[in-house]
């Protein structure tokens, strides 16, 4: 019975009207902002044809490969998906895997191809946040999976753990720029932190389990590649391993320093700088917690220890979790 | 399948005008409903874009659909404006120790971005309705867009219906196997799905390459080969641009 319930949910929140995708819709920008994102996402997009241009020189069949996958990125993006934690259905971006799969510059052009077809003719996302959607979706969403991956398996992950973490990454770096512009298009004349904390806050709920949902997706589609067609992977175009890890030590060596030498000296968390600062604002501080764990490493032991109970639990109920269960009611 | 509205090719005034000088109208009157700061004239051009849409005989129900998300988009808008934006308090309420407060300014702000919202997407409807794609692909390479985009465009077009028929037989044989019969099955089976389209767009691009080799290809589609423009089309859109001008300036 419950999984008639379950399953017909299911069906109805995939046949539901609904789907929220993380298109700026056509309209919401003003001309400036619309003009300036235009203006941002043009190079990017000439950097793509550039490669095109480059690649199908040297290889006859990229360009029929690089429109078929625009057509896979649009029907992967127009695919509802059906989001437990807000009962509604949202879209992947599909620009995780064809960063993966053809790397950033041909996954830009990509992006904007199958953006422009959903704007004409599907009514996500629109000509005039054409160039905003090519910023979030294709650039910004293609490099944090593609540099994800390549970082990951350069560090030697499991290949399903790569592709999950840039599915994910790619789908909240898309839906966080996506905030970004929305709270810069429609603020008007109010500041824009507070307004850009409130879109992501109201994103959440869809978003960040789609985040999850994606990078599962993603994760299945790359180990499908390498399980049935290796041959495919290997044609993908590879920064080399070398060059990464150079590229994360140079960050890391930039960054680290520069977060040492801030003047406000220890960061605080989301806790004290967003919840506790707002609650302050409108007359409701913080009061002191009924038990209080701050005591020296009171709080890491019960995590610690909470963490080594369920993880004692899982494993002792592991077989009883993941193995299938034989079906009721059917006798031979 | 009523993705392009291909059906909707029928014998009237909007499909007889150039595509050329339709997307430049299209364009054009974006733009004006974009930077127009008052309300008036996005709902213009909604309810003329509603009007064609009932002159040319599209289905309500189609017409509908298309304005379905940005009418989400609109709602979050509007609360997002009303409750967090804006100087002028009209109430304040106190609900289970949290205080929202609705602020005029901040409404009347909403229901301007909603207006232009609903202008935009009505413009984009009936531009999807009263053109076909492949015209709208000639269209954008008379106006010197990169011919590399175009023929990306073209291949996309013409293997998404491909894909999509691959993706439906797929499907089908999934959910009559209870792939989908619950969360993680369901989640399992999508990623297969998924997969197996890439695997395939893969396999059809090399078999396309290699048909498009033996006719002739040498790496670029030959150019599409345009009618001269008519001047009396383009006089009329001149005019009509004007016309929506005027209206326009009434700020």
């Amino acid at each position: 019975m419950k999984k008639i319930f379950v399953f017909t949910l299911f069906v109805w929140l995939i046949s539901s009207g609904n789907a929220y995708a993380m298109h700026i819709s056509e309209g919401i920008l003003p001309f400036n902002w619309a003009v300036l994102w235009f203006l941002v996402a043009a190079p990017f997009v000439a950097w793509g044809l550039h490669e095109l241009k480059r690649l199908s020189a040297v290889d006859i069949s990229f360009k029929p490969l690089v429109g078929l996958m625009a057509a896979v990125v649009f029907i992967i993006s127009c695919m509802p998906v059906p989001v437990p934690t807000a009962g509604t259905c949202s879209h992947p971006c599909g620009t995780g895997i064809s960063g993966i799969l053809v790397g950033p510059a041909i996954s830009i052009l990509i992006t904007a191809v199958a953006l422009l077809i959903q704007a004409l003719f599907l009514a996500h996302g629109g000509l005039s946040t054409w160039g905003a959607d090519i910023v979030s979706m294709g650039v910004v969403g293609s490099f944090a999976g593609y540099l994800t991956f390549k970082g990951l398996r350069a560090l030697k992950a499991n290949l399903w753990i790569a592709g999950f973490m840039a599915g994910l990454l790619a789908d909240w770096a898309t839906y966080t720029t996506t905030s970004i512009e929305l709270a810069l298009g429609i603020r008007g004349d109010s500041p824009f932190m507070p307004l850009f904390y409130k879109i992501l806050i109201a994103f959440i709920p869809t978003q960040l389990p789609l985040g999850i949902l994606e990078g599962a997706m993603t994760a299945g589609i790359v180990v499908l590649l390498y399980k049935k067609r290796p041959d495919l992977l290997v044609k993908m175009r590879v920064i080399k391993p070398q060059q990464i890890a150079a590229l994360v030590i140079t960050f890391l060596l930039l960054v680290l320093p520069a977060s040492y030498t801030s003047a406000s000296g220890e960061w605080g968390g989301v806790d004290e700088s967003v919840v506790e600062k707002y609650a302050e604002e409108h007359g409701r501080p913080a009061r002191a917690p009924i038990v209080n764990t701050d005591q020296g490493d009171l709080l890491l032991f019960v995590f610690l220890l909470g963490g080594a109970v369920g993880g004692f639990a899982a494993g002792y109920c592991w077989r009883r979790l993941m193995e299938q269960k034989p079906c009721r009611g059917l006798k031979p | 399948m009523q993705l392009f509205s291909e059906h909707l090719i029928k014998d009237h005034i909007l499909s007889k005008i150039d595509a050329r000088v339709k997307i430049v109208c299209a364009l054009v009157l974006l733009g004006m409903v974009l930077s127009y700061r008052g309300y008036v004239f996005p709902l213009v051009v909604l309810f003329t874009s509603f009007i064609l849409c009932l002159v040319i005989k599209a289905p309500l129900r189609l017409v509908l659909l298309r304005f379905a998300e940005p009418l989400f988009i609109i709602a979050m808008v509007i609360l997002l404006k009303f409750l967090f934006t804006g100087q002028e308090e009209i109430f304040s309420i106190n609900l289970a120790g949290l205080k929202i407060t609705g602020h005029i300014d901040g409404l009347m702000e909403g229901l301007k971005i909603a207006g232009r919202i609903l202008g935009a997407v009505s413009i984009i409807t009936v531009l999807g309705f009263v053109t076909p794609f492949t015209e709208i692909i000639a269209g954008l390479s008379w106006f010197r867009i990169p011919k590399g985009f175009i023929e990306i465009l073209m291949f996309a077009y013409r293997y998404i219906f491909l894909l999509l028929e691959d993706a439906f037989v797929i499907y089908q044989a999934q959910k009559n196997r209870l792939g989908y019969i619950d969360m993680r099955k369901g989640l399992n089976s999508f990623g297969l799905l998924a997969g197996t389209l890439v695997i395939r767009s893969f396999d059809q691009s090399q078999k396309t390459a290699l048909a498009m080799i033996q006719r002739g290809y040498t790496g670029n589609m030959p150019g599409l080969k345009h009618s001269p423009l008519k001047m009396g089309e383009a006089a009329l859109a001149l005019l009509f641009i004007i016309f929506a001008g005027a209206i326009w300036m009434i700020q």
